[in-house]
């Protein structure tokens, strides 16, 4: 019996080891392990074994049959790995990969998705308003009355007012998403965070940095005690996260009639690192962010006093922000559709 | 503006490097363009905004280098004292004027002057910031201009009839020729001065050729005015008209200057075109237009700007800016509104500024503080963050970008690409849609006909940038979600966003689908096939996101996945093509709450393969229960659409 069981398990074993691949293993593994395999029916005989021998023999048959197992669990292995390397062996891997069909988000929707998400980061909520707009809340709320000079800065499409009895001149597209200040502030009370994305419209002449419509994010702040100092960290943190904390950024005094003081926000090139090239128009920096601090005609306008509460608001061109993150050099290339261009994003 | 630095020079020493120098005017808010050299001379072009008109001239651009350089300014000799005045034999000459068109009429009369070719000192000048040297006498009234930023005419006094010069508004349709030889028809309200039977200038932006200054000019008219800004505005945008002199009017000239200005022309003329004054002074004016002041509370500045500056670095920057600081006991309680608390208490000092008159632009006092501001210079502020409460009520128009986040997120998952397209169409876009352009909005004054009505759709769009990728792409999906503008007129406009997408290999079935998950991730429950359109290219969508977002159902909840197994079968029926796959779903579904699911499988002509779901939440189901549920749906199937089973 003992010879029988040994004799039977150098079979399995070579077997086993013989097989090509899982089926032969299968069949072997049937042949002996089977319901009727050999190694079954040898186990079944050890009763007829005396009694004396049978603990003995018993142990080696389970020995015998843990051996088989484990030599048959082992070529599974071998023979799967080997499949799988015989596999990937058979595969061209410089064969570019099939890419799934996914559109692409443009460019501009990618960074506005980042600007909105860092305001959110520092309390400002999005708001969103008309771009056939009154000339009141364009201009006039915005301390630019009729005929000032400023005027000229922002040359304006007029609606045609045919059908009513309203002036021409008195609806407008808008020209800058500020005229979401007097909309908003008019509405509700201090304190206030608040960022406006928005198209807007001016009369010019389409190049290669100027359109007749671009993208601008406005933005504000009005508390009890809003400093100059708070708008200048502000933007830096937003840039910061924007552009990333290494960006250089500096500020200027402008003039805008809505704010005093007023800022102007430039920007280290990122094409040249600051050193001078058509993007900047030799200058190493770019101007991004006018703002100021919200002027006192402003608040009074909306109501508010401005010896109670004080704010700073500001103005991100958009197209800027994507010029300058992606170098495109082409306004033109933001509202061309080929998809040659938005596939690179 | 262009300011040459040797002429800077004149009146304010520089040591710097022009690069930083330009670097600085910058940050204090004058913008400089570039610096660039001609002819041996560094020139600054500079960018002036609006509120500054005395930067529009040399001396106001050496003040403010004069503040930032804390080097002393030196201002020209002016030697004519022209108040104490006794002619001999003056030259006479009426002046009608109103005070309130023409806030000041400054004038003085010089006779038996010389015209010829200015100096070279004087050409140079002039050439160097642009300009074309004319004669001595324009030339000087330009020089003049240049320097100290009073526009100055000169009038041939022997052209004018009748010796007199009358202020008026035009009425409109006067036709006047101007000194350089172009004739305008003159818009309603435009300031003019006319003599007995002629116009002789177009106030504020160009004098008339009829009285200008020739070689046979013996005797001159001097006039430096202020004028009413928007009346030049308005007449210089009617006539597309614009002048130094306009910019500067316009902005709002040194009403204080003219007298100095006057006397300044007087001096060089006198110097280098001879000749003898011949009239006293002529000074009408509205207002005797002094300096006048303006407080600033350091409490305030500190608010306002966020740091605390020294009273004496103040009154340091404010001399510096010639705003002649004066610190005075501040006894008030600026806030009035809070009459408890009103006490006549020191709160402080208060420094009370004089304003030069050519600082137009200082009058209130957060003007000043951005003056300090300026001056002690924004790149040596701290930064810090505000410090309020984060203001957590939903403000007025709010727009949840989350939403806008998830639309496109899905559009791009189902292989759509985005973009960017103008809101202003032409004439023929909504022709080639079929439609009527009178029923559109549409601007006054478009940049060209192709931009000029606003669109209400994104469709023209999208099928012209489906057209562009033709030539390079198979497969192409494109989307936008952008606005469109209805109404009419402008009384009656309504502004929604649309998502709206095109393919050219979509088929109308994976069109319905992008939209059905849209819907469904967004808890919306409208049938997806109206948004869909088959066009000749392909297939085209679009749907009313603004009004979409009302319906928007944001709260899921969960629902338990079933705990017993189902029963699954697929039943193929005969029925008419007419019959809508929609419908047969409609009615299984109907005959028992067991059945939770059914789907077309397929279609092979009148036959329909529908895969059908039954499963109870409580319990196991059987065959048994199935069968009866099956007998009752074939029934119905049969009864109503005339269906057999296959």
């Amino acid at each position: 019996m003992r010879d029988e069981l040994i004799n039977i398990k150098n079979i399995a074993v070579s077997f086993i080891l013989d097989a090509q691949d899982k089926k032969t293993l299968e069949e072997v593994r049937m042949q002996f392990l089977g319901r009727s395999g050999k190694l079954t029916i040898a186990m079944k005989n050890i009763i007829k074994v005396p009694i004396e021998d049978r603990r003995d023999i018993g142990q080696l048959a389970n020995e015998i049959k843990r051996i088989v197992e484990e030599a048959i669990n082992q070529k599974i292995q071998t023979l799967t790995k080997f499949i799988t390397e015989e596999r990937r062996s058979k595969i061209d891997l410089s064969i570019p990969g099939i890419l799934p069909e996914i559109g692409h988000l443009h460019p501009m929707t990618q960074i506005l998705y980042d600007v909105v998400d860092v305001f959110k980061t520092i309390g400002f909520q999005a708001a969103d308003g008309p771009e056939i707009e009154s000339d009141y809340y364009n201009f006039e709320v915005l301390n630019i009355p009729k005929n000032h000079p400023a005027r000229d800065t922002q040359q304006t499409f007029y609606l045609n007012t045919r059908d009513t009895n309203l002036n021409p001149g008195e609806i407008i597209l808008r020209t800058q998403t500020s005229a979401m200040q007097g909309r908003v502030m008019e509405k509700t009370k201090p304190p206030l965070r608040v960022i406006v994305p928005g198209k807007n419209f001016r009369y010019e002449q389409v190049d290669a940095s100027h359109g007749f419509e671009f993208w601008q994010v406005e933005g504000f702040c009005v508390d009890k005690h809003i400093r100059l100092t708070d708008l200048f960290g502000t933007i830096s943190f937003v840039l910061g996260k924007l552009m990333g904390d290494k960006t250089k950024i500096k500020f200027a005094t402008t003039n805008f009639p809505f704010v005093e003081p007023g800022v102007d926000t430039y920007i280290e090139c990122t094409v040249c690192k600051g050193k001078g090239c058509s993007f900047c128009k030799n200058s190493g920096w770019s101007e991004i962010m006018p703002a100021g601090m919200i002027h006192p005609n402003v608040l009074r306008k909306v109501g508010y006093d401005p010896q109670e509460v004080s704010g700073f608001a500001f103005a991100i061109g958009m197209s800027r922000l994507v010029t300058l993150r992606y170098k495109m050099d082409d306004l033109r290339l933001l509202t061309n559709p080929d998809l040659r261009i938005l596939e690179q994003f | 503006m262009k300011a040459p630095l040797s002429w800077l020079r004149e009146y304010v020493a520089i040591k710097i490097d022009p690069k930083i120098l330009g670097d600085k005017l910058i940050e204090i808010g004058l913008g400089t363009e570039k610096i660039y050299k001609e002819g041996g001379e560094t020139i600054f072009d500079l960018e002036i905004t609006p509120n500054r008109p005395d930067l529009l001239s040399i001396l106001g651009v050496a003040r403010e280098i004069s503040a930032i350089e804390k080097a002393p300014l030196k201002l020209p000799k002016i030697k004519s004292d022209l108040l104490n005045l006794k002619i001999k034999k003056p030259l006479l000459l009426k002046i009608e004027t109103d005070t309130n068109i023409n806030p000041r009429f400054t004038a003085i009369i010089i006779k038996n002057i010389t015209v010829k070719e200015s100096p070279k000192w004087l050409r140079d000048k002039l050439i160097q910031v642009g300009q074309r040297p004319i004669n001595n006498i324009v030339d000087i009234t330009n020089f003049v201009m240049l320097e100290l930023g009073n526009p100055i005419h000169a009038f041939d006094y022997d052209k004018i009839v009748g010796s007199c010069m009358t202020i008026k508004q035009a009425k409109g349709g006067e036709v006047f020729e101007s000194v350089d030889g172009i004739t305008y028809s003159l818009p309603k309200g435009a300031v003019i001065i006319k003599d007995k039977d002629k116009i002789i200038d177009l106030c504020g932006i160009k004098g008339g050729k009829n009285t200008g200054t020739y070689q046979e000019t013996k005797n001159i008219i001097l006039r430096a005015p202020v004028e009413i800004p928007t009346l030049i505005r308005k007449t210089s945008q009617a006539l597309g008209l614009r002048s130094e002199a306009s910019s500067i009017f316009e902005r709002g000239v040194n009403k204080g200057g003219t007298v100095d200005a006057i006397r300044r022309c007087v001096d060089l003329v006198l110097e280098l075109a001879g000749g003898d004054i011949a009239s006293t002074l002529y000074d009408i004016k509205k207002d005797e237009f002094e300096p006048w002041s303006v407080s600033l509370r350091l409490e305030r500045l500190s608010f306002i700007l966020g740091i605390t500056i020294p009273e004496e670095d103040v009154i340091n920057i404010l001399t510096r800016l010639n705003l002649n600081p004066k610190i005075m006991p501040n006894f008030c309680n600026p806030d009035k509104s809070k009459k408890s608390d009103y006490k006549k208490i020191r709160m402080g000092n208060l420094i009370e500024c004089t304003i030069p008159t050519y600082r137009n632009d200082l009058q209130i006092e957060e003007d000043i503080i951005e003056e300090v501001a300026r001056i002690y210079g924004y790149n040596n502020f701290p930064k810090t963050m505000p410090i309020g409460e984060v203001p957590t009520k939903k403000i007025p128009y709010f727009k949840d970008y989350k939403l806008d986040e998830e639309i496109k997120k899905i559009i791009t998952s189902a292989g759509f690409s985005e973009i960017y397209t103008n809101s202003l169409i032409s004439e023929d876009d909504i022709l080639q849609n079929e439609e009527d352009p009178s029923q559109y909005l549409q601007i006054n004054n478009p940049i060209s006909k192709d931009f000029k009505y606003l669109r209400q759709s994104l469709k023209i769009n999208l099928k012209k940038a489906l057209i562009q990728n033709m030539p390079y792409a198979k497969h192409i999906n494109l989307f936008e979600l952008g606005k469109i503008y209805l109404g009419k007129n402008i009384k009656e406009t309504s502004e929604k966003y649309y998502l709206a997408g095109i393919s050219n290999i979509k088929s109308f079935y994976e069109a319905k689908g992008v939209i059905e998950l849209l819907y469904r991730t967004l808890g919306i429950n409208e049938d997806a096939s109206t948004a869909i359109s088959i066009i000749e290219n392909g297939v085209y969508f679009q749907i009313n996101i603004t009004d979409m977002l009302d319906k928007v159902e944001k709260n899921k909840i969960f629902q338990p996945i079933p705990k017993f197994p189902p029963i699954i079968e697929d039943i193929s029926i005969i029925i008419s093509t007419d019959i809508k796959t929609g419908d047969i779903i409609e009615s299984i579904k109907k005959q028992s709450h067991l059945v939770v699911k059914v789907s077309l499988l397929n279609i092979y002509k009148d036959t329909r393969t529908f895969h059908i779901i039954y499963q109870h939440p409580d319990k196991n189901i059987t065959s048994e229960d199935v069968v009866v549920v099956r007998k009752k749906i074939i029934n119905h199937l049969k009864e109503k659409f005339l269906a057999s089973l296959k």
